[in-house]
């Protein structure tokens, strides 16, 4: 047998240091390796975020450092949650977060759903449905700029081959009944594989048997679609919404890139709207207590969701 | 209930053939398990009859219906799978009542409670009936998948093993179960399974296969008495026969031209001798009501079945001499 691992430590660290860690129990040694991940998470993390509290109640702004900080007490939260402004970026921001979620899921698991079966080259295809993904979100949001560009853009002109529509007469990021749209566009091309992805871990899950059984049972494609492929794969789909929704309520960088909210405020979603007051009004207090009150929302919808999956789960 | 006849059935998967040219008929109410070892072609017969497989060539006829090319649905048949094939999101009642709620056969609600609570009352899973099909233990399961096999009347039943994933003394129950339902249903079973015990307790006729291929079929006492080659007669019986070279040791009866003698425990006298004796105890199993005697002997090891209470012991001498034997000629067929 060999000797315990903490002796087999010692051995092989010098006799000064050994003498200490001879002394550790199994537990201190395992505090002893989790510690920097604990701090670190600490320091970036959990730090930040109740100094983000401590300054949602305060006037402080980040760019006059030599001003005077005054307790505001409770004041910034009541003028964003009474101010009718505000409401537009909740707005844009719910536009985005639900069709995106509607729209990728319904395609992701359609799509998932037809790869799913055996064909020729069924690996090299599932690779290449991946490939939007794997690009960064700001090189995706600078082609999408070209692509939807009235002139030149593919994309115009894809629309305009299939309608009919001249290419030019329409702009999808500087019109403001198609803007809201064409991030939902964007967003979809770029994270529906991922909704596949977990889709097909889904529907790869359930077993070929049960299949076997509902066909001997004489259930149709359609009621074993409806009572076997969807209940089993559902909690996976619930998953892949979960992850989406969580991902595009805090969206940034490719809205940003895209059409940086505008025209107008059409597309100012929430973290827009933060950025603008934190960074660029600097109203550091008041732009805290707005990130506070969107990682309540998220926070608290998230735990709701979570609470819905585990009963799906537990059936 | 109806008979189920294969022509000249085989499938091939890739260049391996699962199933070879394989004729049987399952008379109507027989109960006819399939026996061989994992990789048999067993089950790919079951998959066949069920159309869960489309044989490569021959034909398959259910209740005298030519069914070589209709889906499963179209052919009448339920099938008990070796996992338990539960549909785990459902109650075990709806389990159970998933078969009868197909849209084609429009079974009424108050129908399909009866049939499912009665059903439920023979497999003794009644107070189970509202828990979920993943809350229940392996055995409830497997019978929850049995039950689903028997809640409408099909033409044929095929089962794939279907106690083999439980513990001893539930198989024992079940199977004595299953062999009370089939008497009293006179239901038509293709059952399949590697359990010799399985086999012989249930089958009215047992057909060994090997590689593919039918090799014997006929009932238990046939297929264990008379086997025709040694692959059969190696697949019954516990312990397993002994085949030895015919020489090795004196039989009071040999066919000619035997090669090879197969003895069963019950062809075996063992008897004290002094250390002259070419046999000698390797060891002794004691399992309570018998003890089994391996014994060495110029190189071939023997196992012999002996009184629990035998005063023989390890390195002791034995002589062995052989009553009515098995003779199998070069090629292993049976001559004898």
């Amino acid at each position: 047998m060999s000797p315990p691992i903490i002796d087999r430590a010692a051995a092989s660290t010098p006799p000064a240091l050994a003498r200490h860690i001879r002394g550790l129990s199994d537990r201190a040694i395992a505090w002893i390796f989790i510690a920097p991940t604990i701090v670190l998470l600490l320091a970036i993390n959990i730090f930040p975020l109740i100094w983000t509290i401590r300054l949602s109640f305060t006037n402080f702004r980040a760019n006059r450092t030599n001003a005077p900080v005054r307790d505001v007490g409770i004041d910034n939260y009541v003028s964003i949650l009474t101010d009718p402004e505000v409401w537009q970026p909740m707005q844009a921001t719910a536009h985005f977060v639900i069709w995106t979620i509607l729209i990728q899921t319904v395609l992701g698991f359609s799509l998932a759903w037809a790869i799913d079966r055996k064909f020729r080259g069924h690996g090299f295809w599932t690779t290449v449905i991946l490939v939007p993904m794997m690009l960064s979100p700001a090189v995706v949001g600078n082609f999408w700029r070209f692509l939807f560009q009235p002139q030149i853009g593919l994309f115009n002109y894809g629309i305009s081959a299939v309608t009919g529509v001249p290419p030019s007469s329409f702009e999808m990021l500087g019109s403001v009944a198609l803007a809201p749209w064409a991030i939902v566009i964007v967003d979809t091309w770029m994270w529906t594989p991922y909704v596949i992805l977990i889709c097909l871990a889904g529907l790869r899950s359930i077993p070929d048997y049960i299949y076997e059984a509902a066909e001997v049972d004489r259930a149709s494609p359609w009621r074993q679609f409806w009572t076997i492929t969807l209940p089993m794969a559902l909690p996976f789909i619930m998953l892949a919404v979960l992850f989406r929704g969580i991902e595009n309520f805090k969206m940034f960088d490719m809205v940003n890139l895209l059409t940086s909210g505008g025209p107008g405020s059409t597309t100012e979603v929430a973290s827009i709207t933060l950025k603008r007051e934190a960074f660029e009004k600097w109203r550091t207090g008041y732009s805290s207590a707005f990130a506070i009150i969107l990682f309540v929302t998220v926070f608290g919808l998230a735990n709701i969701y979570v609470k819905a999956l585990n009963r799906v789960k537990s059936r | 209930m109806a008979e189920i006849r294969l022509e000249g059935v085989t499938k091939r998967f890739g260049r391996t053939a699962a199933v070879e040219d394989l004729s049987l008929t399952i008379a109507d109410g027989e109960f006819l398990v399939l026996l061989g070892p994992t990789g048999a072609g067993k089950t790919t017969a079951l998959r066949l009859v069920a159309g869960l497989e489309r044989p490569d060539a021959g034909r398959i006829a259910i209740g005298g219906r030519d069914v070589t090319a209709e889906p499963p649905a179209a052919r009448d048949v339920t099938f008990v799978f070796q996992q338990y094939s539960l549909y785990p999101h459902l109650s075990v009642y709806d389990n159970l009542a998933f078969p009868l709620r197909s849209p084609t056969r429009r079974v009424p609600e108050a129908e399909i409670e009866t049939t499912v609570r009665e059903l439920a009352r023979l497999l003794q899973i009644e107070d189970k009936l509202k828990n979920r099909a993943t809350q229940l233990s392996g055995g409830q399961m497997q019978r929850v998948a049995i039950g689903r096999a028997l809640v409408r009347r099909p033409s044929v039943y095929l089962m794939d093993e279907p106690l083999s994933s439980l513990d001893a003394k539930l198989r024992a129950d079940l199977r004595l179960e299953l062999k009370r339902i089939q008497v009293d249903l006179g239901a038509t079973i293709l059952y399949v399974t590697h359990d010799q015990i399985e086999a012989m307790t249930l089958a009215t006729r047992i057909g060994v296969i090997d590689r593919g291929r039918l090799v014997q079929v006929g009932s238990p006492r046939e297929i264990y008495e008379q086997p025709v080659d040694t692959y059969v007669a190696q697949r019954l019986g516990q312990p397993a026969i002994n085949l030895l070279p015919a020489d090795l040791l004196p039989a009071n009866r040999l066919a000619a031209g035997t090669r090879t003698v197969g003895a069963r425990t019950e062809h075996i006298r063992v008897t004290p001798a002094d250390g002259q004796a070419r046999g000698r105890v390797k060891w002794v199993e004691h399992l309570g009501d018998q003890s089994h005697l391996h014994i060495a002997l110029d190189g071939h090891s023997l196992v012999a079945l002996v009184d629990p209470d035998t005063a023989l012991e390890r390195d002791a001498a034995v002589d062995i001499t052989l009553a009515d034997p098995l003779c199998f000629d070069a090629a292993g067929r049976r001559i004898g």
